[in-house]
């Protein structure tokens, strides 16, 4: 057992070492974790490596810890040097340990600004310390603080600042299709680590909230990846129906929509926008960048927010009839209805006035009437409401834009009938209890 | 743990346990564990809590854990405020020497750190400014830099009206709810410092009616009440969609166990009795002077006496102290809001129209709270009108500093 200051440098030393060996032997490494060990056996490395994941046997942090910790800080107060390398190793070594841990991930900001360190495997290394630390603060905050700064170096400003360095204009060109694949990569990687640390921790605030952040930031106006996420996590919060965060994340998507389609479907009814105007022609390529190729955009977008709509309320009576007496459902029903309430109220303020609005005014005045719920039967398009809602979307297949029939609009009088139902047939109290509150809101916030 | 509590002052009309409450809330109704309890009169009473043990925590600024070492004004702060709350005096020694080692936790630039030798962070700033205010002594008052605070501010202050943490931090709510404590605490507010900050905290209220750390984020306890203090501050509270809110902060007391969850579908905490139930006196204050005329003279609308339970029945530690819930371990931030929340859950109103509900023994009333900056009222009145003295510093420009990062 390591007693002495000599010995305790030794041991610590040799475990930064085994640590950064680690990662070398196996650049796959998915977890960390601790080993409860409160004594070493054996004349043999702490650090375990099985498979993909690294552990630690917690006999050894009581020396490690404060040592590297004090070596950080020495080093922070300029009084012992470390080169590059060291400093690398030893804030991995503590971040794995304490990610909370502020002037660790400040140092690893310098050597990103001064290129050591690659920012890749800067998030690499916070993806590790999140699948022990799901929640941890200082983790989420310096993550964001990379991927602003992978943006500035992806964008056109960035690459101009090369060009000036001496490359040739066609090179600009691949050099930016290859920035925009790098931040497309990053961008999924994030939102898989998201969800991974979601699912680690109950109604995680800072992994769902940095998910947010990551499309507000990186993903504006794209609507592919809003679709896309709403796809991807209706399993998720399917398995879920306790997670208020993960449904929040869905509201949050659905009103993100709401205001892109909205944007682009009021500049094409009028020039004047009182939002930041998307240009119509980034519109409708974006649109058109969703893989329809269908023509008619405004149509298109017109029929989609019905279309939206319709499928998360539907997944929310699945998930309320599967699962009873979930307060987070209710909770979402009502963001839903609201959302959809409110775009109605708005859509109707503003009547057509082109020919191709007509079709989106008759939609309109279909949807809100309250007789409308039997005519989508009518339908000439058979499966206008698609199986896999019948069964409670559990496949990730993506509902793309369609065009076709109006399917059912969720309204008022159809609302009641839902509460009525499942007060009628319901056997948990707490079902009931949500049941009648829900009522109570929809007459009194609603109904106004 | 003996209490040492000296009753000082003659009894107030305590409604002692299970008064006859109008409340007709669904605790109510759950009655046939609460009977065994009515005739258990000491399962009522609040432990004394370890003072001796808090003082030599104060004095020597212990540091638990690792984790709280960028913390230590909260330690101060939440430790003396839960003395004050048990009306527990601090002695006159241990009053200079907080004052000393929360001078030493001031940065030269402006603001107070976590610890010497820390850069100026808004949270250390809101504890600091707090734990000086209720030590309330002209040495204490002394010890803020008010110019350099001012200055402080105005450099973490956001073009869009919010304010990051820290130099180069990160922006949520509660950064503008410590701005604005401190500066309205120590009289540094100009004409620009919260400008378009009320705006910017409006946006972060969603459709829930609570609000979130940032605009788009999810309604939280926390950030909620950081949000409406703030406003309530700036004398815009009434922008908020009121009803809303009383709509979500209600809803968050739980109707099993009395206390608050911070969220929709999470567990009680018994933080929450403050950054939730707290919000209620917020609210009512908030109505009242939107002209509300059906609003109660004696309670606040949440059900206090369930809350009481909770605290008091699950939320101690045998041997002193509070926490989040049973099985958890105590700490000073847990001890600090659970007292605050015990505090809100017995005292309706202000001076001029007060109501008391207290549970279980008279030794378990606590001082009242202010319900916006959670220090005793008196020891706000005492800082503002001290501080309204001092001239207002002059407005440097609103630039951030290049603070040194290393």
């Amino acid at each position: 057992m390591a007693e002495s200051e000599e010995e305790v440098d030794v041991l610590v030393q040799r475990v930064v070492k085994d640590i950064t060996n680690a990662f070398k032997r196996n650049p796959n490494i998915d977890e960390i974790g601790l080993i409860p060990c409160p004594e070493a056996r054996y004349n043999r490395s702490p650090i375990v490596l099985v498979e993909n994941k690294l552990g630690v046997e917690s006999w050894c942090v009581k020396f490690l810890l404060p040592y590297v910790h004090n070596k950080l800080l020495l080093y922070r107060q300029r009084k012992q040097w470390l080169d590059r390398e060291v400093l690398v190793d030893i804030t991995c070594t503590l971040l794995l340990l304490n990610p909370d841990f502020t002037t660790a991930w400040n140092v690893r900001k310098e050597l990103l600004q001064c290129g050591v360190l690659n920012p890749e495997k800067d998030l690499y290394l916070g993806k590790l310390a999140l699948t022990k630390y799901p929640k941890s603060p200082e983790t989420w905050i310096h993550r964001r603080w990379v991927l602003q700064m992978l943006q500035k170096e992806c964008s056109p400003a960035g690459s101009g600042q090369k060009e000036q360095q001496g490359q040739v204009e066609p090179q600009g060109e691949a050099e930016r299709s290859w920035h925009t694949e790098r931040l497309q990569r990053v961008l999924q990687e994030e939102m898989r680590v998201c969800a991974d640390a979601a699912g680690r921790y109950p109604s995680n605030y800072n992994a769902w909230s940095h998910r947010i952040w990551v499309l507000q930031h990186m993903a504006k106006g794209n609507l592919k990846i809003l679709h896309d996420e709403l796809s991807s996590t209706r399993l998720w919060v399917s398995m879920h129906v306790s997670d208020h965060s993960g449904f929040h994340y869905r509201q949050f998507l659905l009103k993100s929509l709401l205001g892109e389609l909205g944007q682009s479907w009021e500049r094409l009814q009028s020039g004047a926008l009182n939002l930041s105007p998307l240009p119509l022609a980034d519109a409708l390529q974006v649109h058109r960048s969703n893989g329809d190729g269908t023509a008619g955009a405004a149509d298109d977008h017109a029929s989609a927010v019905p279309q939206l709509f319709h499928e998360e309320m539907e997944l929310c009576t699945d998930l309320i009839e599967s699962y009873p007496g979930h307060e987070t459902l209710w909770c979402h029903r009502r963001h839903v209805f609201y959302l959809w309430h409110h775009w109605r109220k708005n859509s109707q303020g503003t009547g057509p006035q082109s020919p191709v609005l007509t079709h989106t005014a008759a939609l309109l005045s279909e949807a809100s009437d309250p007789h409308n719920e039997g005519r989508s039967s009518q339908a000439m398009d058979v499966d206008c409401v698609p199986d896999s809602s019948k069964h409670g979307g559990y496949t990730q297949n993506t509902k793309r834009l369609k065009r076709g029939p109006v399917p059912p609009c969720p309204g008022l009088p159809s609302e009641h009938l839902f509460v009525s139902r499942i007060l009628s047939s319901c056997r948990s109290p707490e079902q009931g209890r949500f049941a009648n509150a829900y009522r109570k809101w929809l007459d009194s916030v609603i109904g106004q | 743990m003996g209490g040492n509590r000296r009753t000082r002052r003659k009894p107030t009309q305590t409604q002692g346990k299970h008064a006859n409450s109008t409340q007709k809330g669904p605790w109510s109704s759950d009655s046939a564990t609460l009977d065994s309890y009515k005739s258990d009169k000491y399962k009522f009473s609040i432990k004394a809590f370890s003072v001796l043990t808090s003082l030599s925590h104060l004095t020597c600024c212990v540091v638990c854990c690792q984790c709280l070492d960028a913390s230590r004004p909260w330690l101060c702060y939440w430790i003396l405020h839960s003395l004050e709350l048990l009306e527990e005096a601090v002695p006159a020694a241990v009053v200079s020497d907080v004052c000393q080692f929360l001078a030493r936790c001031q940065s030269p630039t402006g603001g107070f750190a976590g610890g010497p030798g820390q850069h100026a962070h808004l949270a250390p700033t809101y504890a600091a400014v707090n734990a000086l205010c209720i030590l309330g002594t002209e040495e204490a008052y002394n010890v803020i830099n008010r110019e350099k605070l001012l200055d402080f501010l105005y450099s973490v202050k956001q073009p869009d009206g919010s304010f990051v943490m820290h130099v180069g931090g990160e922006v949520d709510v509660r950064s503008a709810y410590c701005a604005a404590s401190v500066a309205s605490l120590t009289n540094i507010i100009t004409p620009t410092l919260f400008e378009g900050t009320h705006n910017w905290i409006l946006s972060c209220q969603n459709w829930e009616g609570g609000l979130g750390g940032m605009p788009g984020l999810e309604a939280h306890g926390g950030y909620t009440f950081c949000g409406t203090a703030a406003l309530v501050i700036l004398g815009k509270e009434h922008m908020l969609d009121l009803k809303a809110l009383l709509r979500w902060v209600t809803s968050r007391q739980m109707r099993f166990e009395g206390g608050f969850q911070g969220r929709c579908n999470k567990l009680v905490d018994g933080c929450y009795s403050f950054w939730q139930a707290g919000l209620l006196p917020l609210l009512h204050r908030a109505l009242f002077k939107d002209g509300d005329v059906t609003l109660s003279l004696s309670s606040w609308m949440f059900e206090q006496q369930a809350l009481q339970e909770y605290i008091l029945l699950c939320c101690q530690n045998p041997a002193g102290g509070l926490l989040d819930k049973p099985g958890k371990s105590r700490d000073f931030y847990h001890t600090c809001y659970c007292l605050s929340g015990l505090s809100v859950a017995q005292h309706f109103g202000n001076q001029d129209l007060h109501h008391e509900l207290v549970l279980g023994k008279e030794e378990n009333r606590l001082a009242p709270t202010h319900p916006v900056y959670n220090i005793c009222p008196e020891k706000v009145a005492q800082a503002i009108q001290h501080f309204h003295q001092l001239p207002i510093p002059a407005q440097k420009g609103a630039t951030a500093c290049a603070e040194d990062q290393s």
